[in-house]
């Protein structure tokens, strides 16, 4: 079962994305801020990472960064949800390979879509979207 | 004067004794001449008395009368004194003779044997039988300066009317001069810048003509003295009036609000106001005359002011840099360059105009207002994005569990409120800041409002664990305020309070009222806020630092703007709050203002 990693300060979204991630087969591992998901990670890291941007503690921004620094030749890919659609708003992202935006308001239906497609795409080796 | 008199005095008595002198001296020299061939007339034997008899000589000694005749001697021709008589006291001296017959009669100036006294001596040569037989020699003292006690009384007489005389004649001399003493007074007038008059006098015939032309002559300063005062006063006034203008335009640039710095042809700097010096922490007097790369310590600046080739590059543009400063602080100058064209001529620059405006407070405002929209965008999308989820997964699956559908339902409502909370703020604040709010005001039932108020924010989060207080009279008085306003106020502190909670706390809301008002306290047992923050609370989009607060979602905008909106209504908004402890805050509103509205409203 793959699992997927969810990082998000608000409650209402990660239990609804807990539910029906769940429901579609995966494995799912929620927490409320950057380095919470930073510990998971260094203990096992999983197959898709899910972040929000503004967390306590450690935003999704610098969580990315930590990541692309100490997990430089990381497999998993990392889908970033955010408000902001302006490329300057993005800019910080440009160094951290295997990365993905969604806009908010998220369509579920669009995330398991993606994940689907992904995890075909990546069954006979590690594909970048 | 004295002096003067006693030199005429001296001069006079001298010239007297000298032409005295003078007179004796040739007295003595024809005299002796004269006796001395009468009595080489003689016969040699009537010369050379015989013993016991007076002979020619001792006569002539007595009879003569000439004070100065000092000798008379008859000698042979080998110079062997054969006669002599003599005044007391005289030798007389050895003299020789010329042979020759041509000096046989003449004079000559001898001295005596001791070389103290000189004689004018006249000789003439004796004849005995027609032979040469010797000579008399006649002598007489040369004439000395002398005086004499004899000629006191002649000289005090001569003395006299000199001693009157040369006085008189000073003080007439004076009488002469003064003329001429006035005019020097006038020249001295002149030197002191005093006003040229004309000398008027009685002038002595002689000075009667250059007095007139020295009047003309004053009168012809006085018109050019007068003209060059005239243009002197009008170049003072055209140099005051350029002073003050100069002053005007240093001032205007001085006062300029914006660092202004002129840059010549060759780079440097030929003007900066007083704001380069203080915006880029530099000496004023470092600056002038030099070139920027002379004074400028920042390389991010340097640039900016150099320009290289004067020709090239005439446009005006426009630069934005981040300065750090000495103190750390960081500021951000904006560069415009504007060439300076020569007059009427386009092709040619006499230099650059660089205006330096801070634009901190701008690019901090900037700053402040992209995080406020990333921060609002994060805000709106947030709820909307759990909408959007709760909603589409009830689209698509879970219809059919009736508890999913529930919590579902409830979220979605829970996030409206939300929503329209937040929203309401914006307008609020939005419209605040557009200056177009304008309070709605209603009378108001407070006991009512305030329960109303506290029951909708506290039912809204009963789920969090803490614990709710509300303590107000039953019975309070009608206020005249802005209900929607008012409400937003109270919510914000009350939504602050439970954000800012510890698990377990409490949050209580009391309310007192006396005769002149009525305080609202909204209090807390939370994270409290930190001393240094507290000064900040009410700023606009003001966040803390601190990790509890920060764990919490919010914009910055609620306290200020609760702060805005009581102090609309003429209250006060204050807090007291401890670190770890909790806050309280707490809204005055004076019954009198309300009032006095009340009525002007009725």
């Amino acid at each position: 079962m793959k699992k997927i990693l969810i990082a998000d300060d608000e409650p209402h979204v990660l239990r609804v994305l807990k539910l029906s991630l769940e429901k579609e087969g995966y494995e799912v591992e929620t927490c409320a801020n950057g380095m919470e998901a930073l510990s998971r990670i260094e203990k096992q890291h999983p197959d898709i990472l899910v972040t929000d941007i503004q967390m306590p503690l450690m935003t999704g921004e610098e969580l990315c960064r930590h990541i692309e620094e100490y997990i430089p030749d990381r497999d998993f890919l990392i889908f970033v949800l955010t408000s902001r659609t302006e490329i300057e708003h993005r800019e910080w992202s440009r160094n951290v390979h295997n990365l993905l935006f969604l806009e908010k308001p998220v369509s579920i239906r669009n995330l398991v879509d993606k994940l689907e497609e992904y995890f075909a795409g990546s069954s006979d080796g590690l594909k970048v979207i | 004067m004295i002096i003067a008199t006693l030199l005429v005095m001296l001069v006079t008595v001298y010239i007297l004794f000298d032409y005295q002198r003078n007179d004796r001296e040739s007295l003595a020299r024809a005299q002796g001449l004269d006796l001395a061939r009468l009595l080489g007339g003689m016969p040699w034997s009537e010369l050379i008395p015989e013993a016991g008899r007076q002979g020619l000589l001792e006569v002539l000694k007595r009879s003569h009368s000439n004070p100065d005749f000092a000798y008379g001697a008859v000698v042979d021709v080998a110079g062997k004194l054969h006669a002599e008589v003599t005044r007391a006291g005289v030798i007389v001296p050895p003299a020789s003779i010329a042979e020759e017959p041509a000096s046989w009669l003449g004079q000559q100036v001898i001295a005596s044997g001791d070389g103290n006294t000189r004689f004018i001596e006249s000789h003439a040569p004796v004849f005995a039988d027609g032979e040469h037989r010797g000579f008399v020699r006649l002598g007489y003292f040369e004439p000395q300066l002398a005086l004499s006690f004899s000629q006191m009384p002649f000289l005090a007489t001569l003395m006299l009317p000199i001693f009157l005389l040369v006085p008189l004649f000073y003080f007439m001399l004076r009488q002469e001069i003064k003329p001429l003493k006035q005019i020097s007074e006038r020249f001295d007038h002149l030197a002191d810048k005093a006003g040229l008059t004309h000398v008027e006098l009685q002038p002595s015939r002689a000075l009667s003509d250059f007095m007139e032309q020295f009047n003309s002559y004053i009168e012809a300063t006085q018109t050019r003295i007068e003209a060059l005062n005239q243009e002197h006063e009008n170049l003072q006034m055209s140099s005051k009036l350029l002073t003050y203008r100069n002053n005007r335009i240093d001032s205007i640039l001085q006062n300029f609000p914006d660092a202004i710095v002129v840059i010549d042809e060759a780079g440097e700097v030929s003007y900066a106001n007083g704001k380069v010096g203080r915006l880029l922490s530099v000496e004023h007097e470092e600056i002038v005359g030099k070139k920027p790369r002379e004074w400028c310590r920042d390389p991010n600046i340097v640039p900016l002011l150099t320009f290289g080739d004067v020709k090239s590059n005439m446009q005006a543009n426009q630069d934005t840099v981040q300065v750090r400063l000495e103190d750390h602080s960081e500021k951000s100058l904006q560069f415009s360059v504007y060439p300076l064209f020569v007059p009427n001529d386009e092709s040619r620059i006499l230099g650059r105009l660089v205006v330096i405006r801070d634009v901190s407070e701008a690019h901090l405002m900037r700053q402040r207002q992209n995080e406020f929209v990333s921060h609002i965008s994060h805000e709106l999308k947030t709820p909307l994005n759990v909408m959007a989820m709760y909603s589409e997964s009830l689209l698509t699956q879970g219809v059919d569990d009736e508890k999913y559908r529930i919590e579902a339902v409830n979220v979605i409502h829970d996030e409206v409120e939300r929503l329209s909370t937040l929203i309401n703020n914006l307008l609020a604040i939005n419209q605040y800041e557009l200056g177009g709010i304008v309070a709605q005001r209603k009378h108001v039932r407070m006991h009512e409002f305030l329960e109303d108020t506290f029951d909708n924010v506290t039912k809204a989060r009963a789920d969090k664990g803490l614990e709710f207080d509300l303590d107000i009279p039953r019975e309070m008085s009608m206020l005249y305020i802005d209900k929607d306003l008012f409400r937003i106020a109270v919510n914000n502190l009350l939504t602050n309070a439970i954000k800012y909670s510890k698990p377990g706390g409490k949050v209580s809301m009391t309310a007192t009222e006396d005769d002149d008002q009525i305080e609202i306290t909204v209090a807390d047992e939370g994270y409290g806020i930190a001393e240094e923050d507290q000064k900040q609370i009410f700023n606009k989009f003001f966040r803390s630092t601190d990790d509890n607060i920060r764990q919490q979602s919010g914009h910055g905008l609620g306290l200020s703007l609760a702060r805005q909106i009581v102090l609309m209504h003429h209250g006060e908004l204050s807090f007291t709050s401890e670190q770890g402890k909790g806050s309280q805050f707490v809204i005055r509103l004076e019954k009198v203002s309300t009032q006095i509205l009340d009525a002007a409203a009725s």
